[in-house]
């Protein structure tokens, strides 16, 4: 039947009886045991319908809003949603039990001949679902969390660190704001410099536009490093530019992939002191969610909002900095204002807007939201070339 | 089930007295005199809804409502004023900073046991955070300040099912606590409600074998939750405040642009309830509307610059 099955062999008290009592109300699954499997796997909604037990994916927006594909990018797009699918496979059957009311359920069970060993049943899922979200921390401990874990990156550039009070924060999701060409992606490569060579972290950089520079990034190493002997320079070189890893997504899906292998790879991981990565950078966020929003439906909306809890998810629970780019749109009153719309807004925790001078080399940044200070702060800052 | 009464002498006969039942009255209505929250009646059971968009500075005055509440009324001679009461706030939004309640909580610390009591205006609330006080010694009530983060739990949900089953068990969890620290929940806090719309809307599900079986989508999901939290307020009287995100702001953000200019310039007493309109939009299902106490209270704030330095001037409006 249904995974309630499964349920029974780690916990004996889930027997048959209990299963068909809970069937009889429509409940055919319960939670996932604490496992490793639930773990690995973790649960982000997307959307999908099933129709006769087969599942279909809404892809047929999808081929709508990717006009610009031809049809085997549209096939490639295809077989990756339906792969991504398959892989974080958010079973409809799971959740029954989440969704009932239990006070009910267990006036239904004292009715039944068998009551006690129903109810004990009931009891036993539900510390099963007691393991299933996060635990509950008092103030105390988080402040504790915060203060040892959650420090502050520097991001090599004076103007924005001495706007952020520091640099960049762990545990954030930090957004640049800003038209093309005015500076985003060399803070990114500036940051990714920084942070390889001075905090020793190893970055992970997800370029959707080919922007990737490793000759910027050993520029912005060089600059800063003092004289040093030629033979070292060259060893620390390729030590720090081997903590860098560079992947290139152009869709969302491949974007979800490697997140998910990611987080995979910093469970499991071991504290390596060097390689600790401490920098997602994912240059620029904004065009792989565009192609997806609009068209009256939500499955775009919601794949964004999966996105950013996703990325929340993983800089809170590893300690990384999360670093995203967007781009502006044209307001009312032909005043530029941030692509994504309303519902992105209250997704990161740091925005900062970007822009440039023509011709100069100085860039003006200044916080349009931040969790502790007040908008409209304004820095700038210079980035030789 | 009625008792019958001995005797009619009995039914007529006072059950208490008017000191006890001030007593009972005031520890299920205590009062939070924090703007706001101090123009809306509220008590034990009621479930307020902060609406504004992003940013606006709703998780701020969650985070000052936090701060009186865990505050006790009276601790080593000096008086504090708060409730001496739990908080439990869940993060749907998972953006909270531990460091601004942190931060808020020493500087009413600091403020209260140094005597300055900054006057709050009634009409609006200015502050400025970035005013920290370093300079003031740093000799404030260690043991109060631990004491008053202990009181303050916290969970965050990244999916609805997290936030599903928190709801489900958050009955054991605050008879635990309330064991532990020997005193009750007064509020429960969600921020941003709002939070999984999208993400619920878009996962619908057609019914697979039985037919009274429950598929997950934005309808049954919101109606668990308000089922979850009905049936909590029965057992565990306390405040309920959820803050919202707006998430349909295009065609609305003209309009509170004007009516924004309004208030600014007129004294916000005189303005009619009638003369404005809803600068949002509704997206959030009856169910979950049907279980507000008032209407939702939406928070507006704008950073103004004023006598050299920037503030947060936060306005609201009760429509």
């Amino acid at each position: 039947m249904a995974p309630l099955k499964y349920l029974e062999q780690e916990y004996p008290i889930l027997d048959s009886n209990f299963q068909n009592f809970c069937a009889t109300h429509g409940i055919f699954s319960g939670p996932f045991p604490p496992s490793n499997f639930s773990r690995i796997y973790s649960p982000i909604l997307t959307p999908s319908f099933t129709f006769l037990g087969v599942r279909f994916a809404p892809i047929l927006l999808l081929f709508w809003r990717c006009s610009l594909f031809d049809c085997s990018e549209l096939k490639d797009t295809r077989r990756k949603h339906m792969k991504f699918r398959a892989l974080h496979k958010k079973t409809e059957d799971q959740e029954d039990l989440l969704l009932h009311d239990l006070h009910v359920l267990v006036a239904f069970a004292e009715q039944q001949s068998t009551s006690e060993r129903l109810k004990q049943g009931i009891t036993q899922v539900l510390s099963i679902i007691d393991g299933q979200h996060q635990p509950w921390l008092n103030g105390m401990e988080l402040l504790e969390d915060a203060q040892l874990n959650k420090h502050v990156l520097s991001t090599g550039c004076e103007g924005i660190d001495l706007l952020l009070e520091g640099g960049l924060r762990m545990g954030q999701l930090t957004e640049l704001v800003g038209a093309s060409s005015s500076g985003k992606t060399q803070v990114c490569l500036l940051a990714t410099s920084n942070v390889a060579k001075k905090h020793m972290g190893g970055v992970v950089y997800l370029d959707t536009g080919n922007s990737f520079s490793p000759q910027r990034v050993i520029d912005f190493i060089r600059q800063n490093s003092d004289p040093a002997i030629d033979q070292a320079k060259h060893r620390i070189l390729q030590k720090v530019m081997n903590r860098i890893l560079c992947h290139s997504v152009f869709d969302i899906f491949t974007m979800f992939d490697v997140l998910h292998q990611l987080e995979v790879n910093l469970r499991s991981q071991m504290q390596k002191g060097d390689c600790q990565v401490r920098l997602l950078i994912v240059d620029s966020i904004s065009s792989l969610v565009t192609p997806i929003l609009g068209g009256g439906g939500s499955q775009g909306h919601a794949l964004m909002a999966s996105a950013g809890f996703l990325l929340k998810k993983l800089a809170h629970e590893h300690n990384l900095v999360v670093l995203v780019t967007n781009h502006t749109v044209g307001g009312e009153g032909g005043i530029s204002k941030p692509a994504l719309g309303e519902s992105w807004k209250s997704i990161p925790h740091v925005r900062l807007r970007l822009s440039h001078d023509q011709g100069s080399s100085i860039y003006n940044v200044s916080v349009f939201k931040h969790p502790s200070m007040v908008s409209g702060k304004a820095a700038r800052f210079t980035i030789y070339d | 089930m009625e008792e019958v009464v001995a005797s009619p002498r009995e039914w007529i006969d006072r059950n208490e007295s008017a000191k006890t039942m001030l007593a009972r009255v005031l520890t299920a209505r205590p009062l939070l005199l924090l703007p706001p929250l101090h123009r809306v009646p509220l008590r034990v059971g009621n479930v307020v809804e902060l609406v504004g968009t992003s940013p606006s500075a709703k998780t701020h005055i969650l985070i000052q409502a936090a701060v009186s509440c865990v505050l006790p009324k009276e601790w080593n001679g000096v008086h504090y004023g708060g409730l001496d009461r739990l908080v439990m706030f869940i993060d749907l939004d998972c953006r909270f900073d531990i460091l601004r309640l942190s931060k808020m909580l020493k500087h009413r610390i600091n403020g209260e046991s140094n005597g300055s009591l900054k006057k709050i205006d009634q009409e609006h609330m200015d502050f400025d955070l970035w005013n920290n006080d370093t300079k003031k010694s740093p000799t404030y009530d260690e043991e109060l300040y631990s004491l008053c983060m202990r009181r303050f739990l916290f969970i965050r949900c990244y999916d609805s099912f997290q936030f599903l089953a928190t709801l489900k068990t958050l009955n054991y969890r605050i008879r635990k606590e309330q064991e532990l620290h020997g005193i009750s929940v007064h509020i429960l806090m969600i921020d941003s409600i709002g939070a999984f719309h999208w993400i619920d809307r878009a996962s619908t599900f057609m019914p697979l074998g039985a037919t009274n079986r429950k598929t997950p989508s934005l309808q049954t999901v919101s109606e668990t939750v308000v089922q979850e939290i009905r049936k909590l307020l029965l057992l565990h009287p306390m405040l309920v405040i959820a803050t919202k995100a707006t998430i349909f702001g295009d065609r609305y953000s003209m309009e509170t642009k004007r009516n924004l200019g309004k208030l600014d310039t007129s004294n916000s007493r005189s303005m009619s309830s009638t003369s404005l309109q809803l600068p949002y939009r509704e997206y959030m299902p009856s169910v979950w509307q049907m279980i507000l106490s008032f209407e939702p209270m939406t928070v507006i704030a704008r950073s103004i610059f004023q006598n050299g330095c920037s503030h947060h001037r936060v306005l609201w409006i009760n429509l």
